[in-house]
């Protein structure tokens, strides 16, 4: 039974439908990737999780309980339009946080001294959150999502607005509350996060799920029989077997062959290890970034037709 | 019930802990004692600076001039001669030491006629203070030479003052004296106060709400609790804040009133001496009296118990408005659409106040004092007049019923304004959003 799971849930504004019958199942302890390009209906799904909006049909299920708002308090939700009261302290905007998720003061205080420490931002404590940097800033915007430990996690593009060393920092936390049982829903554009992160993904277009299950299928679903040969030598197309690619810009000194359909890798290796002198082969799988492309360009052509 | 206390509490804070609201808090009493002390201060350094002014007296009949005694301000000095060439020649002599010179006419006992000549400008307060003297003495004099005994006393006795009272009958059959300026001026006051604060307190929600939603924190706050949880909690605390804020007027007023008072006081028994100059006094102390007695004579009770009840009523009905329209922009400038139609009604309900003022009990008054729009500012200068229970029953009801329902109006449209970023949004989607 999954943890999260969204039934056939739809939403319409008053001039266009945002989400049109979207489900989706998330396991405990992932971490699940929600893609999908702009006002494809991913903020709404989240905003629906959340209970800011109210889904006009489907359900949302959590632990295999229809949500209520006393559920938010098992939710950390790090939205993409995020901000904190400037004039506040540190330490009480965190508090204050973690209170208003339904924290004791004194767990909240607790909670909030061990997570400033981790991030290194105990000096900052007292100080007015206007007076820290925009990395910092988004630290405690962080500390903000996860004080109260919740099980659920949702983050809505959590990487933009920080720099590579602050944002390598952030996905190890993540990955650490993965790996304490916290279950994650991660909205993003960025795709080499996904393929770093994420087990399971749902690509949303135009209020639809066009694409879901977990990335390694995906993968091979979308693989595109391209193999990437090592070898000193200059090969010749092999109409039979398969046929010679422009090469990758990037990795030049490797030569891409694409199989023709119904030949094994193997039986096209063994042939060119006959004919040529073969150093090495890799498979080439699609990045999720050409699948994202490639997907959402052939549903909207359909659309269009 | 726990999260709204904790928004109320932030909100609260977040206000109070400002600087600002501490030196505003501080300063704006502070700004209109100056702005109501400038004249006195002004008269007083007029008074100071002054010297003593040289007065020469010729009295023709010989008899009067002996009733005009020195003081600090004016020296009075008696000289011969009983012409106007004398006292030309003597007041340019004199080279500017003498200011003015008074002339008593011989016929004076008939003409009732004193003469008063300078060649600089001659003060209200001596032409007062002379008329006030000589009347007085003449009339003695008029009364002793009639050589009636006990005249004096007789005229004194049969000399009557009409005083106009007005005397309210209440329901009971009992009557209470009541004041018309007192309850015109506690109107005003009340209506005022009314007028200012809620027109402050709406623009602080307004901008508490557009802040959250500059500052992007508002989803997150909304993710913890229910977008009405967060504007009730804004309305409440902001509210509270103001309420903070008058109690530290009153105890600043208290203080100051206390210390005046006393002050005053103590001066008072100091120049209680039988100088005419205190005698002058004591009949102003009168009118100050007579004034405190109005003040007094009005039942406060229901006057402050409906002005609390009304002023709520009004704070709630404008600052949900306030923080429903301010949800639906993103940044203070673009404000100015939504608050000037609100700002608009509120200058109406003022104004109608003001008129009302005349007839508080006339047809605009009642109506004004009705729509629940006007009723908080307008039912402020009819309260003290005395209103009707069922009227006041009727407006009441009309007033918070209506707040209720702009409360859930504004809730509606706050909860989506607060998500609706970039383009600016129109009076149809707010209606759009109130659906």
């Amino acid at each position: 039974m999954a943890y999260l799971d969204i039934n056939n849930v739809v939403k319409h504004y008053e001039e266009h439908t945002a989400l049109d019958g979207v489900s989706m199942q998330v396991e405990q302890g992932t971490i699940y990737g929600l893609l999908g390009p702009n006002g494809a209906g991913k903020s709404t799904l989240i905003r629906i999780i959340n209970r800011i909006l109210a889904a006009d049909e489907g359900t949302v299920l959590l632990n295999g309980k229809q949500m209520t708002d006393a559920d938010i308090s098992h939710i950390g939700y790090l939205p993409e339009e995020r901000g904190l009261y400037k004039k506040m302290k540190v330490g009480d905007h965190i508090v204050y946080l973690g209170r208003l998720k339904g924290m004791t003061k004194a767990d909240a205080v607790a909670s909030m001294h061990w997570w400033l420490d981790r991030f290194d931002l105990k000096e900052w404590e007292n100080k007015k959150v206007e007076n820290l940097s925009k990395g910092m800033q988004q630290k405690v915007q962080f500390i903000g999502t996860v004080i109260h430990r919740p099980p659920l996690l949702i983050f809505d593009e959590p990487f933009s607005g920080f720099d590579p060393v602050n944002a390598e920092q952030l996905k190890v936390e993540i990955l650490a509350l993965r790996d304490q049982g916290s279950t994650i829903l991660f909205s993003t554009h960025n795709m080499a996060s996904v393929e770093e992160v994420c087990q399971q993904i749902t690509l949303l277009n135009h209020a639809k799920v066009v694409l879901t299950g977990s990335v390694d299928e995906i993968k091979q679903q979308h693989k595109k029989n391209i193999i990437a040969v090592q070898t000193p030598d200059s090969i010749e197309s092999n109409s039979d077997l398969f046929t010679i690619l422009p090469p990758d810009p990037v990795k030049k000194q490797d030569t891409l062959i694409k199989l023709a359909p119904g030949v094994k890798v193997r039986d096209a290796i063994n042939w060119l290890n006959e004919h040529y002198r073969l150093t090495g082969f890799t498979e080439v799988l699609p990045s999720m970034n050409e699948i994202f492309i490639e997907t959402v360009k052939s549903k909207n052509a359909e659309n269009n037709e | 019930m726990n999260k709204l206390r904790l928004i109320i509490a932030r909100e609260y804070m977040s206000i109070v802990g400002r600087k600002s609201f501490i030196i505003m808090t501080l300063l704006l009493p502070l700004l209109f004692v100056v702005i109501g002390a400038v004249p006195v201060v002004l008269a007083w350094l007029n008074d100071k600076g002054s010297d003593t002014q040289q007065i020469a007296v010729i009295d023709e009949t010989g008899r009067y001039a002996a009733a005009l005694h020195s003081d600090d301000m004016y020296s009075f000095v008696a000289m011969q001669g009983d012409t106007m060439t004398d006292a030309r020649q003597f007041y340019d002599k004199a080279n500017g030491s003498i200011d003015a010179v008074i002339i008593i006419p011989s016929n004076v006992d008939s003409t009732g006629v004193v003469n008063i000549y300078s060649e600089g400008t001659i003060t209200p307060a001596l032409a007062s203070m002379v008329k006030r003297t000589l009347a007085d003495t003449i009339q003695n004099a008029h009364l002793a030479s009639m050589g009636i005994p006990n005249l004096q006393q007789m005229v004194s006795e049969a000399h009557i003052d009409v005083d106009v009272r007005s005397l309210k009958w209440d329901e009971n059959g009992g009557e209470q004296e009541s004041s018309t300026d007192a309850a015109m001026g506690l109107g005003f006051l009340l209506s005022f106060i009314t007028y200012m604060f809620v027109l402050m307190y709406g623009a602080m929600i307004m901008n508490s709400v557009i802040e959250e939603k500059t500052n992007r924190i508002v989803e997150v706050v909304v993710s913890s609790c229910r977008p009405f949880q967060l504007m009730l909690g804004k309305i409440i605390g902001v509210g509270l804040v103001g309420l903070t804020q008058m109690a530290i007027w009153i105890i600043l007023l208290a203080v100051v009133g206390i210390v005046a008072g006393g002050a005053l006081g103590l001066t008072q028994l100091g120049t209680n001496a039988v100088s005419p100059e205190a005698m002058a006094q004591a009949s102003d102390m009168g009118v100050v009296q007579s004034i405190m007695q109005q003040v007094l004579s009005i039942n406060y009770l229901p006057i402050i118990v409906n002005f609390v009840l009304y002023f709520i009523g009004g704070y709630l009905l404008y600052s949900s408005l306030f923080a429903g329209l301010g949800s639906a922009v993103d940044q203070p400038s673009d404000s100015s659409q939504f608050t000037t139609p609100v700002i608009l009604i509120m200058l109406i309900a003022f104004y109608a106040g003001i008129a009302c003022m005349e007839n508080p009990t006339g047809p605009m008054a009642v109506w004004c004092s009705m729509i629940p729009f006007t009723s908080p500012v307008v039912m402020m200068i009819r309260l003290p007049f005395g209103v009707p229970g069922w009227q006041l029953a009727l407006s009441l009801v009309l007033l918070f019923g209506t707040a209720l329902l702009i409360i859930w109006l504004a809730a509606r449209i706050y909860r989506r304004g607060i998500l609706h970023y970039g383009q600016k949004a129109s009076f149809k989607e707010l209606f759009k959003w109130m659906k």
